[in-house]
């Protein structure tokens, strides 16, 4: 019991996979113009994320080493379709919200990294808290960005209007260069955070120490830092 | 080699039954998917026509609209389908109309139009569509689609120094391409309207 | 048509840039972005993937997908697609084209996982294009991102040794100077 409540701290917070490893940067940037569209990202990969952990920390031990790979990604693409089918026929609001980006949580390469380095090694239940740890970490980073820029932008939290008439918003938070500000600040205060109390900044300060420490042995920016140092 | 028939076999036998759940799944959503789609429609021509009860079908009806759209001189629209709205006594009491305009900024937006055997436009309203959040996406909001409702006019255009005659409209600050497109969009609804002969067949 | 083509390659290239409004590709833009070599290197196995994969999964959804009414199955067979054509074009060109293996062949296995590629498939595929439109399109998205990651690349070369805020250095320096870029490219939308 106590290292499935460890598994949801680490997912949560000590590799949140937004701050702290940085992973799943596209969704992070393209969704997040509303706290709201930020939850629904962040739940839909949660589910996806669960399931194919659970699935995959299953068949650990029957699926041969050399089609591990091309293996994941099946199971892991099954689960993405079979939640947008059923986002299309019960949720279709969050499904015209989010588009294009429920199939692509396929190349999510938190998914992915979860099912290689946690996954495949562990058991049922482990492996299910652990995919539930890290989609609650994702939700909370895409919520916090999508809070941020839609308060900014929009005036609002959660589609209520919280901000005087007066405010003009700031549209370009919404938009895409809003995206990439947002992030950078956010990451900016944690390293502050991080330098106030003495501590190294770790692998947000650092894009090659972020690539090599990173657990997706598949992505490829974590490949390429590996030629570039050999 | 023994391995390597193991690897495609266990490949193929997930792929298989991946495969075959898929279908499952598929199968098993395709009604509701399709009750959705119909009850977005059905909402979305309540709102462009409140006061018709219920909407027949008109197949075939829109026969000939390229040709017309084209010689209006209005482009990248075409008219998707019409349904005949009818109050609670049965009285055929106009049309709603569906055109997509392919020349948004993010692609393709559709919208529905109601009008009653007036002429006049009882309400516009979004069915699909992809702009910019912020920007375009503003078509979607009431202060933008209400401008439409409640005019008779032949043809919209759209100004950028605030709407003062009724077949004007307030474009969406930052989202002129938007604003054109739906303004296209209505109009060609419209025109199409027209060629009906402006009341009941 | 070809003024169709034209507007869907403007369009893609520079109005919708993959990486700076789309925000597809984000991992290997912040991540290979350091050198303008090694960006110049993966933008061009960026193009060379993406072109061939538009083509391919075109030819996919057009002739098998659709005609059996499986299109639902789209995204499993395209991932699987791309990940077998890295795969086999980079044997390909390890066996016969010597200069190009070596020029892309380190960059091919990145590019399995970045969603650029499933994503311009998947787009083709919304967006109801044929399948010389889907290469077009793949093309110029694919020109999209080698424009915007070796101008990334150019750029971090020469704010490489500027005195940066310590808590700034690093990712957040990266993603502002992507922040600004975003804001010029915004420009590129009064072509429309």
């Amino acid at each position: 019991m106590k290292k499935c409540f460890e598994r949801l701290f680490n997912g949560l917070i000590k590799e949140n996979p937004t701050f702290v490893l940085m992973l799943g940067m596209c969704p992070t940037l393209a969704v997040t113009t509303s706290a709201i569209n930020g939850i629904g990202m962040g739940l839909t990969t949660t589910v996806v994320l669960i399931m194919s952990n659970i699935i995959i920390s299953m068949l650990r031990k029957v699926i041969p080493d050399g089609v591990r790979i091309p293996a994941f990604i099946v199971v892991i693409a099954s689960f993405v379709t079979i939640v947008e089918l059923l986002l299309k026929a019960y949720i279709p609001t969050l499904y015209d919200a989010l588009g294009l980006y429920i199939p692509l949580i396929v190349v999510n390469c938190i998914i992915l990294g979860r099912a290689e380095s946690y996954a495949s090694k562990n058991g049922v239940i482990y492996s299910a808290f652990d995919g539930l740890g890290m989609g609650l970490g994702f939700t909370l980073g895409l919520t916090c960005i999508g809070l941020v820029r839609e308060l900014i932008g929009n005036g609002s939290v959660f589609d209520i209007a919280v901000l005087p008439e007066s405010y003009e918003p700031l549209t370009i938070f919404i938009l895409a260069p809003g995206a990439f500000l947002v992030l950078a600040f956010l990451v900016a205060i944690m390293n502050k955070i991080k330098l106030a109390a003495g501590r190294d900044t770790g692998i947000t300060g650092d894009c090659d120490k972020l690539c090599k420490a990173c657990p997706n042995k598949l992505c490829g920016g974590r490949r390429y830092s590996e030629e570039e140092t050999r | 080699m023994a391995g390597t028939v193991k690897n495609v076999l266990c490949l193929t036998l997930i792929t298989l039954v991946a495969g075959v759940g898929l279908g499952y799944v598929h199968d098993v959503t395709r009604e509701p998917i399709a009750q959705m789609e119909e009850n977005t429609k059905l909402t979305a021509y309540k709102t462009v026509f409140p006061e018709a009860a219920s909407f027949s079908d008109m197949p075939e009806a829109t026969a000939g609209s390229e040709a017309l759209i084209a010689n209006a001189g209005i482009s990248g629209v075409d008219i998707d389908s019409i349904v005949q709205a009818v109050d609670a006594s049965g009285n055929k009491i106009g049309y709603v109309i569906n055109s997509t305009t392919h020349e948004g900024y993010g692609g393709d937006i559709s919208i529905s139009l109601g009008v009653d055997n007036e002429g006049c436009v009882k309400g516009m309203e979004i069915l699909s569509i992809s702009e910019t959040a912020g920007l375009g996406m503003k078509a979607k909001e009431p202060t933008f689609k209400d401008q439409f409702r409640n005019k008779t006019v032949t043809q919209f255009t759209y100004t950028k120094s605030g709407a003062s005659q009724e077949f004007e409209i307030d474009a969406i600050s930052g989202a002129t391409i938007t604003t054109k497109a739906v303004t296209n969009a209505v109009n060609a609804a419209l025109e199409f309207y027209r060629s009906l002969g402006g009341g009941s067949i | 048509m070809i003024a169709k083509l034209i507007m869907i390659a403007i369009g893609s290239a520079f109005i919708n840039n993959v990486v700076l409004s789309q925000f597809l590709g984000i991992c290997p833009f912040l991540g290979v972005s350091r050198k303008i070599n090694t960006a110049a290197g993966m933008g061009g196995a960026v193009i060379f993937v993406i072109t061939l994969a538009s083509f391919v999964t075109g030819l996919i959804y057009k002739f098998l997908l659709v005609p059996f009414d499986i299109s639902y199955l789209q995204t499993i067979v395209f991932i699987l697609v791309i990940a077998a054509l890295v795969q086999f074009v980079e044997m390909f060109l390890k066996k016969t084209m010597k200069g190009l293996y070596q020029a892309l062949g380190v960059y091919l296995p990145l590019i399995t996982t970045n969603c650029a590629v499933l994503g311009v498939a998947l787009t083709n595929v919304q967006k109801d294009y044929t399948i010389l439109e889907g290469v077009v399109n793949g093309f110029a998205t694919a020109v999209g991102f080698f424009i915007a990651i070796v101008i990334l690349a150019g750029l971090r070369e020469k704010i490489e040794y500027n005195n940066i805020p310590r808590s700034f250095r690093g990712m957040p320096i990266v993603l502002l100077t992507a922040c600004l870029m975003a804001i010029a490219f915004f420009g590129f939308s009064g072509l429309k």
